[in-house]
């Protein structure tokens, strides 16, 4: 049953970003972006990172997405704005893509992966946040630092200039 | 280390981060027209920041913070590159006038927050926090590269970078991803560990992931073939911009590679090893490849230049070119050459940016029309054009002959399987003859003879004479350069 399911989730999320990439009107990709970031919340509960899962669900979808959707919405004639930029070269494109997809799939395939036998954890949360304060502690305060600049970046892009 | 004894030698980053904030709330209180003080604020921390990480330079090898990032003589040596051609830039930001119609306060509080970024990525030592670092630099140029709201050019450069950096990183993620699949840890040195203890087996999705991760690292010192979005974004952004991210994200992107590659994929401690790994892909000469066509790629585009910031982007590619010619050569010595060439590097490049600038003071423009007669009218500018030319061609008595000796002679020594990159950068050498010598061309013999002798103004000539003098002494007394330089190739490593 979990397999079946799995290969559900898996179908959705590879077909509707298949979709976003190949649509050529912006908000049916945006859309279709909401099933794939779904796929993807889907794939972390079966690693059993149910945790970030949730924070996929509630940031991607809740936030980002819904962001994605008003931006395109109070746009201008979005309507009427059709991508204008066809792939160009998507002949050797396609060649270049077909041979790394034919590597990638035998590396990956072959790879001895180093598979840790934990077993299923009670709950991420507690983990995730003793993490964070011990052993991962600089890069969380760094990204504090990413987010301030980040912010201030915003601010200044946007402000309007007299 | 535990988190609370690092702090004790963090505390040039710590310094930094105050002085972040301070650049950031003095901000609040000056008036637009004021707001060069920010520059003040940022550059007094950054050689308060300079003296610590000095201080620092000679305590022992260690890891910081449970293993994120590492202190070592080679990382304190890039953090003070770092801070110098930050300090430069800082001062060239007062005096370019591009920058007037906006706020400069943001600008150096991004500035001092890209510092950061680059200081940990000299010193990471985990996938984690190698990744967030780069972010951080990244995000903060993009920024910084569309400053100029008001110049549809430096939009489109913002732009360019964040598709082509979004891009790269997550080609990058996505090699890192699997470099963690087989090593199960994030860590350099356990990654080493498990990864010389596997059999052949792992070696495609390695290669792959070597690959991958190389997109990453190729994009922030501009490599070919991920060079695509500098000359755009080199054009777009300020000149000043263009200036520092010329210098001092590849002074810390060669730092980052040369630990990564070295630490992770050597086979055995310290840089002796020939080989990656249990690799059989003939990685030296991969990268021996991307070097030449670097080079060449960069000088053969710079020729055809009309714009000399675009030309200087191109120059740009071809010294990430040169500097890469050290790398296969896995030993200390290229290590060492690498080092002397970046330090040299950053004097005669930001240099002869700063004369752009100068010259777009005064003129608007940016072309070679507009160095036209420019020796007559201002022969001392004239003068320390031509020496930055003279030096970034690699011609004695400059300094840039001088890192070019160092690092053709790592090559000859290391062998004659060597001896085409050595060939490949004579040839290229005498290409980019061609064009830097236009410029000097084009300033003597190019436009009206003039009577009228004008002086550049005193910031602007104190910036020039700090870049001149280091690139004319460096090529005839280098041994304090070389002397600091082997004193500073100390890396940590760690026996599991």
């Amino acid at each position: 049953m979990a397999d079946l399911v799995f290969w559900i989730i898996a179908a959705v999320t590879i077909m509707s970003a298949a979709f976003v990439v190949l649509n050529n009107q912006l908000i049916y990709s945006a859309v279709a972006l909401l099933f794939t970031l779904f796929g993807v919340a889907g794939l972390y509960v079966f690693l059993w990172a149910d945790f970030i899962a949730g924070i996929q669900i509630l940031v991607y979808v809740g936030g980002i997405l819904v962001l994605v959707i008003f931006g395109i919405m109070l746009t201008n004639k979005i309507k009427s704005v059709r991508i204008s930029h066809k792939s160009m070269q998507q002949g050797v494109g396609g060649v270049v893509t077909f041979w790394f997809f034919i590597f990638l799939f035998i590396a990956l395939t072959k790879a001895p992966w180093a598979f840790s036998d934990a077993v299923e954890p009670v709950g991420t949360v507690r983990e995730i946040g003793v993490l964070l304060l011990t052993d991962f502690l600089l890069p969380f305060e760094i990204i504090s630092l990413l987010l301030l600049g980040a912010l201030i970046g915003a601010a200044v892009l946007s402000r309007g200039e007299s | 280390m535990t988190n609370l004894q690092s702090l004790e030698f963090f505390i040039p980053e710590l310094i930094l981060t105050i002085t972040i904030l301070a650049a950031l709330i003095t901000d609040l209180f000056v008036k637009k027209s004021k707001t060069n003080m920010i520059g003040w604020v940022l550059g007094v921390g950054l050689v308060v920041v300079g003296l610590s990480v000095h201080n620092l330079s000679s305590a022992p090898p260690t890891t910081l913070f449970l293993d994120m990032i590492v202190i070592d003589p080679f990382s304190s040596f890039m953090k003070i590159v770092i801070i110098l051609s930050t300090l430069l830039v800082i001062v060239a930001s007062w005096v370019n006038d591009e920058l007037e119609k906006y706020r400069k306060g943001e600008y150096f509080t991004i500035m001092g927050i890209m510092v950061m970024g680059l200081f940990l990525m000299t010193s990471s030592v985990d996938i984690i926090m190698l990744y967030i670092s780069i972010e951080v630099v990244s995000i903060m140029s993009f920024v910084l590269a569309a400053y100029l709201k008001l110049d549809t050019r430096s939009n489109e450069a913002g732009l360019k970078y964040v598709i082509y950096g979004a891009f790269s990183s997550g080609v990058m993620l996505f090699g890192l991803s699997i470099v963690y699949g087989l090593a199960g840890s994030t860590n350099y040195f356990a990654i080493q560990d498990t990864l010389s203890s596997l059999d052949g087996s792992a070696n495609p999705a390695l290669i792959m992931a070597l690959l991958m991760i190389f997109a990453g690292f190729g994009y922030k010192i501009s490599s070919v073939p991920f060079h695509f979005w500098t000359p755009d974004v080199y054009e777009g952004s300020p000149s000043t911009i263009t200036a520092y991210l010329s210098v001092a994200p590849k002074a810390a992107g060669f730092a980052m590679i040369i630990r990564f590659f070295h630490q992770v994929f050597s086979d055995s401690i310290g840089l002796t090893s020939n080989s990656i790994g249990s690799t059989d892909l003939p990685w030296p000469e991969i990268i021996g490849v991307l070097a030449v066509v670097t080079m060449t790629m960069g000088n053969l585009v710079a020729i055809q230049q009309k714009s000399i910031k675009r030309m200087l982007a191109y120059s740009s590619i071809a010294h990430a070119g040169y500097m890469m010619l050290a790398l296969p050569v896995l030993s200390m010595e290229a290590v060492e050459s690498i080092m002397i060439y970046l330090f040299i590097y950053v004097f005669m490049n930001l240099g002869a940016f700063f004369i752009v600038i100068f010259v777009k003071n005064k003129t608007g423009g940016e072309s070679f029309e507009d160095f036209e007669g420019l020796g007559w009218k201002m022969p001392i500018v004239g003068a320390f054009m031509t020496l930055f030319m003279l030096s970034l061609t690699g011609l004695p008595p400059t300094a840039g002959f001088v890192g070019k000796l160092y690092i053709f002679k790592t090559l000859v020594g290391a062998g004659s399987e060597f001896l085409w990159l050595v060939i490949a950068g004579g040839v290229n050498s005498v290409i980019s003859l061609y064009y830097y010598f236009h410029v000097v061309k084009v300033m003597f013999l190019g436009g009206k003879r003039s009577d009228v002798i004008t002086y550049p103004p005193s910031t602007m000539f104190g910036l020039m004479i700090f870049t001149a003098v280091p690139s004319l002494i460096l090529g005839l007394y280098w041994n304090p350069l070389a002397s600091w330089v082997k004193d500073s190739l100390v890396f940590y490593n760690q026996v599991m």
